[in-house]
């Protein structure tokens, strides 16, 4: 039914955009196809996520584009279902006290939008529809752009509004959140099949805004800050964490997250080499008290007109939210009990990761005419990058994380007609 | 408080920042690899991959919700 759903909006969606394009006679179209395989294989658990996506745009005319595009997730592996710490495995030393269990999910997302010119201003709305067994998404957007200066100041402000909502496990109405227990599956989610199942709302609403400004002829900078706000449902309904002696519940986040980035990028062209080498730093803040700093750098070189190589390093680091704890159960600090809410959640631990990756990108320009006789241009690229995580505190029942590396191949193919 | 401080920012620095780039030189600023984000597809993907196994998100050139995935 949803997915039926989610083929006749795509459809809809190309439809319109087929239609709007017919009767124009200079409009052009691009269309881009992006595939990413992500893979890691840390202890106990394992991860292999394939994203293809599709867009197609419309320029029916110069003042008006139309997109629709799509975009899945196929994910398979192995997740931490039970978590528990150094303590309590000292306490149970012949127990296996953490558990995985297999995951297996599809994620298919259709999404649309318009942008709309006059002279130096842009206007951008979209949305975009997401479906997977145990979450749904309903995201608008909206933004506006504007060139001053003579183009060397570009301004531009966005607003984005998620409706979402997560399948839960019904809890029983006497029972405090130390005594709920864990989603054991998605069968009979958002379906009235399973008495057992529920769906809970998240509201995200996201606030950004980015300035670009051109200082010389080669000497870029890009100033971006985003606030958003996270309400509702917004641990992973699966896990469950070990708080004391036969006490397992499942993860219990608070419902309120502000968060805040602040992030400066420089971009600078190298004229005798003919390269770019782009730097960037950002700072984030939010209320749980996650604070992170991310250093990106890439050097991008032309070898010949069409073809050009990128490198890329970028390092992350974060600190622990204020109740992460690598065991409830107690110990010493940084171990014990935080307060009213618990998690094993490794993203919401003190760690770091480096990225280390590099990327081809062959383009062509028609010169003569059009390319195979069909299109303006056309784009290819190929990437991979190595991600390496280091965690300070997070442990499998004491046990480090080991193996915490990922690989990500990307491929992205564009052509203008 | 911070929004305010950020407002002050940018208004201040783009007072001084409208060093104007004459249309004759802006060759170079109109390259491909003179873009933040010259292929934002694959960045979006790139960027979801990471900012799963990552405790911040935003920053980036892109406009959207993000997810509320857990």
């Amino acid at each position: 039914m949803q997915l039926s759903r989610l083929v006749a909006l795509v459809g809809a969606g190309i439809a319109a955009l087929v239609a709007t394009a017919a009767p124009a006679r200079a409009e052009v179209v691009t269309f881009d196809t992006t595939h990413t395989l992500f893979h890691e294989s840390p202890t106990r658990t394992k991860m292999t996520v394939y994203t293809p996506g599709a867009d197609l745009e419309v320029a029916p005319t110069d003042w008006l584009k139309i997109r629709a595009g799509w975009e899945a997730d196929v994910v398979s592996g192995a997740s931490i279902a039970v978590k528990a710490g150094p303590a309590y495995q000292n306490t149970h030393p012949g127990a296996d006290v953490v558990t995985a269990a297999s995951v297996h999910d599809l994620r298919n997302m259709a999404r649309g939008g318009f942008t709309l010119k006059k002279e130096n201003v842009e206007l951008t709305g979209g949305y975009a529809y997401s479906t997977e067994n145990d979450y749904k998404s309903n995201s608008f957007n909206v933004a506006a752009r504007t060139d001053t200066y003579e183009h060397n100041s570009q301004f531009e402000i966005s607003y984005a509004r998620n409706f979402d909502r997560v399948c839960d496990r019904v809890q029983s109405a006497n029972d405090a959140p130390a005594r709920w227990r864990a989603l054991e599956d998605s069968n009979g989610c958002f379906t009235k099949s399973n008495p057992l199942r529920t769906t809970r709302d998240i509201g995200v609403d996201g606030f950004q805004g980015t300035w670009s400004q051109a200082w010389t002829p080669i000497f870029v900078t890009q100033l971006v800050y985003t606030a958003q706000v996270n309400s509702g449902f917004q641990s992973s309904p699966y896990r469950s964490v070990i708080l004391g002696e036969g006490l397992k519940a499942q993860e219990h986040e608070p419902e309120n997250r502000a968060r805040e980035a602040l992030a400066v990028r420089g971009n600078l062209f190298l004229k005798p080499i003919k390269a770019a080498a782009r730097l960037g730093v950002r700072g984030y803040y939010d209320t749980w008290d996650v604070r992170s700093l991310t250093v990106e750098a890439e050097f991008e070189k032309y070898l010949g007109e069409s073809l050009r190589v990128m490198a890329r390093g970028r390092y992350y680091k974060q600190s622990g939210a204020l109740f992460w704890s690598d065991d409830y159960t107690g110990g010493d600090r940084p171990l014990g009990p935080k307060g009213q809410y618990w998690t094993g959640d490794r993203e919401l631990s003190p760690f770091s990761s480096w990225l280390v990756g590099a990327r081809v990108m062959y383009t062509a320009q028609a010169k003569n005419g059009r390319i195979l006789g069909i299109m303006e241009s056309f784009r290819a690229g190929l990437s991979g990058d190595m991600l390496v995580l280091s965690y300070d505190e997070f442990t499998l029942g004491g046990q480090p994380i080991g193996n915490a590396r990922a690989y990500i191949l990307g491929i992205t193919v564009s052509a203008l007609f | 408080m911070i929004p305010v401080r950020m407002i002050c920012i940018v208004i201040a620095a783009s007072t001084f920042g409208c060093v104007t780039v004459k249309p004759q030189e802006r060759a170079v600023l109109a390259d491909p690899v003179m873009q933040f984000e010259g292929d934002p597809h694959a960045a979006a993907q790139l960027r979801h991959a990471l900012e799963n196994r990552e405790g911040a998100y935003g920053g980036s050139s892109a406009v959207g919700g993000g997810c509320g995935c857990n």
